[in-house]
């Protein structure tokens, strides 16, 4: 079995991009007002599932979060219904940014794996050079 | 590109042993690190070819992962410099054979 450094880490990149891009989509919406007859929206979590042997991780798929929000007081909003609220996504933004940092460092330390396996390879072929 | 881990050294055996066993085999002639060289060569192409491709795709902005461009990159060099040594080390043996009957 050969471990694919390189392939693992850029898999594993891939996914921290995709969950990046879930807390974007989750953040952009965090202020969305929708009426009480529909869904809020529902904040996306990013499911990643390891690969067979040992060839890195995958997003499985995007789970979706609550659609029930949390109603909001708000009558002077056109959309509120004959009570007067609305519903707002339930994302809480502190959760989010803890995941945005976890994200980044995740990419930051898989693309460090990348470099330092390029860096291994390398002196690989210095062995037994004599000049 | 799967680069295979280098097995631990063993240990050295005993001289005559080993030369009685070199002298028993048949010489297998250059065949072997030519079609290896030429196999490198082609898995050095193709890793060239799909780092190419990448990086069209990077600059006309229709590639989403900007690291398999890099990677493929990163792929496509280390590849090219184990092509590089392999083809020193085979000169570098003809030139030394070569010497011999001087």
């Amino acid at each position: 079995m050969t471990f694919d450094a390189i392939g693992i880490a850029g898999t594993a990149l891939t996914v921290h991009r995709k969950w990046l891009d879930a807390v974007a989509d989750n953040l952009a919406n965090v202020n969305n007002a929708s009426p009480t007859s529909g869904p809020a929206f529902q904040a996306r979590y990013v499911e990643a599932q390891a690969g067979a042997g040992t060839s890195g991780v995958y997003v499985a798929g995007i789970r979706e979060g609550d659609a029930t929000g949390r109603l909001v007081y708000e009558p002077d909003n056109p959309i509120a219904d004959a009570e007067g609220y609305v519903r707002y996504p339930d994302i809480d933004m502190s959760e989010q940014m803890g995941s945005l940092i976890m994200a980044q460092r995740g990419y930051q330390a898989n693309a460090q794996v990348v470099d330092r396996a390029r860096t291994m390879y390398e002196s690989a072929l210095q062995i037994g050079r004599s000049s | 590109m799967s680069i295979p881990p280098i097995g631990a050294v063993g240990p050295v055996g005993p001289v005559l042993g080993s030369v009685t066993a070199t002298t028993g085999s048949a010489p297998t002639g250059g065949g072997g690190f030519a079609a290896s060289l030429a196999g490198a060569v082609d898995d050095l192409q193709q890793l060239q070819s799909t780092s190419n491709q990448l990086a069209v795709q990077a600059v006309t902005g229709s590639l989403d992962d900007i690291h398999s461009a890099t990677i493929a990159a990163t792929r496509a060099q280390v590849t090219l410099e184990v092509a590089a040594a392999l083809r020193n080390k085979g000169v570098d043996a003809f030139n030394e054979i070569m010497r011999m009957q001087a």
